[in-house]
């Protein structure tokens, strides 16, 4: 899903290229206010290890190979803003380290991955959890929901993207892309579901979310 | 590990190597902003990059087979976006030419949008494999921090290159432990698999970024990374990006 450059068009770029830096300016503003020297190792190992992991390809039908995306994980992890700058931070070293994902397009890429799959699907995990039952089941539920539209949504936004730059024609990247990565999106929602409960077994303290979850539930029975 | 190709001629000595790493960033970044710009009709213009870039790299003594092999990065999003497009597009009674194969037409406009995007993604990726090449990871980093990127992102930039390598060396073991042992875990429905293996790196890699902490702030880390050697940004610097964009804007405006 890493737009090369010369495949959306200018306006395409600039729009989404603005959308990114502000998000950016969000996520690296707070990190300045709140990310103390303690978490900056702490998320750069984080980066590291997002990267690692999407190297772990699997092939899908017909000769495409979807890897893992990690958004969401960082996003439930870490809070949004933290895997948006996070997401930005893999994708410009993907793109300019390894040339993956194009240079005027790598902020289509940061809106598509880091900002609708990141903080996007962030808040549809949060509107789940309201909504699912609040056990360690509904959490999960919820994690593995919004991962696989985290997926889905990305190539949704990425085939509208393609359309609308003249590249392809919607009605036929649209279902194309989408239908790919309904698939790819079924081993992101297991791959991150299972990450998220093993870290929840041995480190519950490291899901920013779930901890989130438990002091409100503690402040509610002391209230 | 097996991944040592990220660095691998960045060390070289060439006239290339040694200009200072926001001159290539700048120049190259001017190339790929006016290349995707071009008209996709400019065929001479797209034949001049390509020739600066030949050139370029010649004289940086980078082996051309290593740029080739890595410029297939762009296949798998080629194959699965943009080789139907002359099928799809239709220009009319008239236009597009006749494949003789069941009635396969393959269309003008359709062939245009293909080119459009093979030249000028191709055109991109050779530029950014021409800079990753020719510039150390930690000099384009210092590059970019008097580039005035944020430092947060140089800072994480930073540790993500130095423990990358170690994470994917933990992968391959874990790999190597898995595959000997008949685990499954290739295709998709191994994804069960796969979310062991990554939750279990995450928790590897968060307490090895703990114990790396801990380890700095015992050596006075107090937030900030200070690096020795700054580089100056000479006459030839400025000479080099001024004659570069002119060179590209001339290919971009005048040869057309």
């Amino acid at each position: 899903m890493h737009i090369p450059d010369g495949f959306v068009s200018g306006p395409v770029n600039v729009a989404t290229y603005a959308v990114s830096i502000v998000a950016c300016g969000l996520a690296v503003s707070r990190a300045n206010r709140t990310v103390g020297e303690r978490q900056i190792p702490l998320l750069g190992v984080t980066a590291a290890f997002i990267f690692a992991a999407q190297m772990l390809q699997f092939p899908v039908a017909g000769g495409t190979s979807g890897h893992f995306l990690g958004a969401l994980l960082a996003a439930v992890l870490l809070g949004p803003l933290n895997a948006c700058l996070i997401m930005t931070l893999v994708l410009g070293i993907q793109c300019l380290a390894f040339a993956d994902g194009g240079l005027t397009a790598l902020g289509t890429n940061i809106f598509n991955m880091g900002i609708i799959g990141g903080i996007g699907c962030y808040y549809l995990f949060q509107a789940l959890k309201l909504v699912l039952p609040k056990t360690r089941r509904g959490f999960l539920a919820a994690v593995a929901i919004s991962a696989w539209s985290s997926v889905v949504l990305a190539s949704a936004v990425c085939a509208l993207e393609l359309a609308v730059s003249g590249t392809s024609p919607l009605k036929v990247a649209l279902p194309a892309m989408t239908a790919v990565h309904a698939l790819i999106g079924l081993g992101e929602a297991i791959i991150t579901t299972v990450v998220i409960s093993i870290v929840l077994a041995s480190r519950p303290d490291l899901v920013a979310t779930w901890k989130l979850g438990r002091n409100q539930a503690k402040k509610s029975e002391e209230a | 590990m097996r991944h040592s190709f990220l660095d691998k001629y960045s060390g070289l000595d060439s006239p290339i190597h040694r200009l200072d790493a926001r001159t290539k960033i700048l120049s190259l970044f001017c190339l790929v902003v006016i290349c995707v710009s071009t008209p996709a009709q400019a065929y001479f213009a797209f034949l001049g990059y390509f020739v600066v870039l030949a050139v370029v790299i010649a004289f940086s003594r980078v082996p051309l087979g290593y740029i080739l092999r890595r410029s297939l990065v762009i296949i798998p999003f080629v194959l699965m976006v943009a080789v139907f497009i002359p099928f799809l597009k239709s220009d009319g009674p008239s236009g597009g030419y006749s494949l003789g194969i069941g009635g396969l037409r393959v269309s003008r406009s359709g062939l245009l949008v293909l080119w459009n995007v093979l030249a000028k993604s191709y055109v991109a990726v050779l530029s950014v494999i021409l800079l990753s090449a020719t510039t150390r990871f930690s000099k384009l980093l210092a590059g970019f921090e008097q580039l005035k990127i944020p430092k947060i992102f140089i800072m994480l930039a930073g540790f993500a290159y130095r423990y990358v390598f170690v994470l994917v060396d933990e992968l391959e073991r874990m790999k190597r432990a898995r595959d000997s042992r008949c685990y499954g875990g290739k295709w998709l429905w191994h994804s069960k698999v796969i979310g062991q293996m990554i939750g279990t790196l995450f928790l590897r890699s968060y307490q090895r970024g703990e114990r790396v902490y801990v380890a700095m702030v015992s050596r006075g880390f107090d937030g900030r990374a200070v690096s020795l050697g700054r580089t100056q940004f000479g006459r030839a610097d400025y000479l080099v990006i001024a004659g570069a964009v002119t060179l590209f804007l001339f290919l971009r405006i005048v040869v057309p």
